[in-house]
């Protein structure tokens, strides 16, 4: 559901039912597929899955231990979407969309509310027999802010599991602060360019955590010998206040299941503990391979999707710092604001994050609104130079959307509090 | 080849007395996987099946319109008597300022032959891609330190259609291919840590041919990450390469030049000068092998070029049939059932999406500066970009900016050592008179090459704001 300030758009995603099948011929996995659950098309998918395995020669069983899971698994929100009805979510979308666009400039805006049950089967020949109903809610607002041919927006959204308690993080107070954060953008000042003193808000922490490191621990790359973080496994890699977690069982949270796409339990794992790399994302094959563990982070898109080594809620633990300790420890540099993407290199351990907005922070105060910036470098020199990490009572995790390689779209949370460190900061 | 599927048609006929206007937009996809690990095939996927329709429907509401959308995989009577019932009902609650849509009654595509089936993969898709996977394996046969770490291609064979309540039945069938390369550099002497260089494409063909080529230009891309110095500060002439500029400038042209941006208020202003004079920029629905390209757009109105921009000028918008009636156009032919972000949703996830306005093949004509080579002369001190992170473009702003993953510096005309690190970024279309990429243009190349949605020569930025660790010395251009 989308209003704007030109339509509203309602509309019914599609009932995508379907079944991959997958099987070992040997050598290597082999997938068919096939959308609804027709009983001739499903016959149609195994023979061509049959027909592949007979072509290859059986020469070793699947790598890694098979999943024996049983059992449902449910979200189940105590206040469920479908009772607000579409009227009800209509109503809620008008009353965010009034507050938004109440702010002189804010010349148009666009609320958004998506809801939906995904439900997943996972069925194999070692016993498992598991099924997961996950109620997703994620709803945004954008105001954007037009003066003399200048157009700047700004963004707030949330997605959890669960059901209307989500939407409570919508208030008056949240959507006018939002507004006026695209109206001041209209006179931000450029940002600032070079190697400078960066702190990062709590979603571009769980961005960096996310994509700068986290993709360098799923234990794929580590097959393949694509990833800067392999050799560094057991080593120290920051300072002792940073632990950097990936964790599929927080309740509610928007990249939480409760078991892979491999029947696995998901769990959280470790992958700094106090400054050393300790752990590896791992699905059943990495696991065989580099004699670890299945962790429950085998993940499809979708039943078309490929099953890999995916991330699910990936977060930088909370340190002891309180904001203002870190904007006066910052001295002079800039504060980062409103992830806006973030983008992995696994075997080059480089990094990029963008974000919205910012605040300069000079001689250890915030000063000047800057506007959109992209941060860029090493990960394992923005790491050394971690000086401090935000209390929990500043932690958030955002829902975001993370690809792998060309696509495979899923969610992903990505968590954290304010972070210092240092990184080259350019234009966005 | 065989006739394709007229789902369309099929779901059309259950519709029985439904009062127009409705339309139905069909798809039936079979995709094929082959994926590498190194050398070695670590996972083949296929047929992976997706078949399923999506019903729209028109109704007038209050002075307005009631867009009703309801897509589903299930082409049973009751699974359309079921989206109907979920059609009708949103179309209740929607509304859109267009009063009285008339959806395309059916006019012939404007051009036959057009180029949009591979047709060796067409006829045998796994035996294609294991040739196409074979001959990859090949280009890397013998080069010493450089391997690929992974790879995969994808190719979906779709069959498309159309029908509406004002007599449109239309099938047509075309090729999807997704190619991912990581190439890795390693070893030597020197103890340096590995480079990579990382190749995405979409296109609509497995084209072996190019592969040699490609495996000697990934594998130097890759070496040079190894040693790559670092990036100039400051303003700085860049040379833009036709791949990196595919993921800059169609997203922002898409929203700037789309009737979604002009109904409400934001986009391009027409006739307002947003390139450089000289400039001209078309969207083409019938470029042969663009993955955009199509007989006729997603509501069924035949394909065309599309001027957008005549020596620096906005000129045509892109309308769909809903935002054409709202703002007293007529449809160009741009409604397109977008993706979002994910390239593989918009190759055959197509009918869960309502159409918008949308471009196809963005094209920048060839221009006079000559080949690449000849671009590069006209920089005294600059970059070439080869390989952007991510430029990630904002389409209401116009911004684009994401961090150099590989890149040469340009010194007295002539291509010098790699760079790497620090970002580059900047506007694509600005106001009038402020800076930006298409107002900036040093130079356009005379040869033009398709990458993904966009045709385009290289192009020379005089001037883009590129933040590194290193001083640059006077960049200019010559």
């Amino acid at each position: 559901m989308t209003l704007d300030s030109k339509s509203l758009s309602t509309a019914g995603s599609p009932p995508l039912r379907g079944v991959v099948f997958r099987a070992w011929s040997g050598a290597r996995w082999v997938e068919t597929a096939v959308s609804g659950l027709d009983e001739r098309a499903l016959a149609g998918a195994a023979e061509s899955l049959e027909a592949q395995l007979a072509a290859g020669q059986p020469t070793s069983p699947p790598p890694g231990p098979s999943a024996t899971t049983v059992g449902s698994f449910d979200t189940a929100p105590k206040r469920p979407m479908r009772d607000l009805g579409t009227e009800g979510a209509l109503a809620w979308v008008r009353e965010v969309f009034g507050w938004l666009t109440d702010t002189p400039a804010i010349k148009f805006g666009r609320v958004s509310l998506n809801w939906g049950d995904e439900e997943r089967y996972y069925l194999n020949t070692a016993g498992a027999n598991c099924f997961q109903r996950l109620n997703r809610v994620h709803a945004g607002i954008v105001p954007v802010a037009i003066e003399n041919g200048r157009s700047e927006f700004d963004a707030f959204s949330v997605g959890r599991l669960g059901g209307q308690e989500v939407l409570d993080a919508f208030t008056e107070a949240t959507a006018r602060r939002v507004s006026e954060g695209a109206r001041a953008l209209l006179n931000a000042k450029a940002p600032p360019s070079g190697l400078m003193n960066v702190l990062l808000d709590p979603g571009t922490t769980g961005t960096f955590a996310h994509e700068s490191f986290g993709h360098g621990t799923e234990a794929d790359q580590f097959v393949r010998n694509r990833s800067y973080l392999q050799p560094l496994l057991g080593q120290t890699v920051g300072p002792e206040l940073l632990t950097l977690v990936d964790d599929g069982s927080i309740p509610g949270a928007w990249g939480s299941i409760f078991f892979d796409d491999e029947g696995h339990r998901s769990q959280r794992t470790l992958l700094v503990d106090r400054g050393r790399f300790v752990g590896a994302l791992h699905d059943r094959g990495t696991a065989f391979t580099l004699g670890a563990a299945p962790t429950g982070n085998t993940r499809r898109a979708d039943f078309l999707g490929q099953a890999f080594v995916r991330m699910t809620n990936t977060s930088v633990e909370p340190g002891d710092w309180s904001f203002e300790e870190l904007v006066k420890e910052t001295g002079d540099g800039v504060l980062l604001e409103r992830w806006v993407s973030g983008m992995e290199d696994p075997l080059g351990g480089r990094m990029q994050l963008k974000v919205l907005k910012g605040h300069r922070i000079e001689n250890g105060k915030l000063t000047d609104l800057v506007s959109a910036m992209a941060l860029s470098g090493s990960v394992l020199q923005f790491l050394r130079d971690i000086r401090g990490i935000g209390r929990a009572e500043l932690r958030e995790i955002d829902a975001g959307f993370c690809g792998k390689g060309y696509g495979d779209m899923l969610p992903v949370g990505d968590g954290g509090t304010y972070l210092l460190s240092r990184a080259l900061v350019g234009p966005s | 080849m065989s006739v394709p599927s007229n789902l369309a048609v099929r779901v059309a006929d259950r519709l029985g007395g439904l009062a127009g206007p409705w339309d139905v937009f069909a798809e039936r996809s079979r995709r094929f996987e082959i994926h590498l690990n190194g050398l070695r095939v670590e996972l083949t996927r296929g047929p992976i099946v997706l078949e399923g329709y999506g019903l729209r429907l028109l109704r007038g509401i209050d002075g307005q319109t009631g867009v009703g959308h309801q897509a589903s995989t299930d082409p049973s009577d009751e699974g359309v008597r079921a989206a109907v019932e979920g059609a009708e009902k949103f179309a209740r609650f929607n509304q859109f300022p267009a009063h009285h849509p008339e959806l395309p009654s059916g006019r012939p595509p404007t051009r036959s032959g057009l180029a949009i089936v591979d047709p060796a993969l067409w006829s045998n898709p796994s035996g294609a891609l294991e040739g196409f996977a074979a001959a990859l394996v090949a280009g890397f046969e013998g080069r010493k330190g450089v391997v690929p770490s992974f790879s995969s291609v994808k190719a979906t064979l779709v069959e498309t259609s159309i029908a509406n309540s004002v007599g449109l039945a239309y099938a047509y069938a075309h090729t999807v291919v997704e190619t991912e390369v990581a190439v890795k550099a390693f070893g030597g002497p020197e103890g340096r840590p590995p480079g990579e260089y990382w190749f995405t494409d979409i296109g609509r063909r497995l084209d072996v041919r190019p592969l040699p080529t490609h495996a000697a230009d990934w594998s130097r891309f890759a070496e040079d990450a190894r040693h790559a110095g670092s990036t100039p500060n400051g303003e700085v002439p860049v040379v833009l390469p036709p791949e990196v500029l595919a993921g800059i400038i169609p997203t922002v042209l898409r929203f700037q030049f789309g009737a979604a941006a002009r109904l409400r208020g934001l986009g391009v202003v027409s006739e307002s000068q947003v390139g450089a004079e000289g400039l001209h920029v078309l969207d083409d629905g019938l470029f042969d092998w663009g993955v955009g390209s199509s007989p006729l757009d997603d509501e069924g109105t035949p394909q065309r070029k599309r001027e957008l921009v005549s020596n620096g000028r906005a000129t045509e918008l892109l309308f769909d049939v809903l935002h054409a009636d709202a703002l007293g156009a007529t449809s160009t032919g741009s409604g397109v059932r977008t993706g979002g972000i994910e390239p593989s949703a918009s190759v055959s996830r197509r009918f869960t999406r309502r159409p918008m306005p949308d471009a196809s093949t963005i094209v920048i004509p060839a221009g006079n500066g000559g080949t690449d080579a000849e671009v590069i002369e006209q920089v005294e001190d600059g970059i070439w970009v080869q390989q952007i992170g991510w430029a990630e473009p904002d389409g209401l702003s116009g911004r684009f900016g994401g961090e150099i993953r590989i890149g040469y510096r340009i010194r007295h005309g002539k291509l010098a050592e790699p760079v790497r690190g620090g970002t580059v970024g900047g506007v694509v279309v600005g106001r009038e008179g402020t800076p930006s990429l298409l107002h900036d243009l040093g130079a356009i190349g005379s040869k033009p090459e398709l990458n993904g949605s966009l045709s385009s020569p290289t192009l020379l930025i005089r001037s883009l704001p590129v933040s590194g660790d290193d001083h640059p010395s006077a960049a200019t251009t010559r």
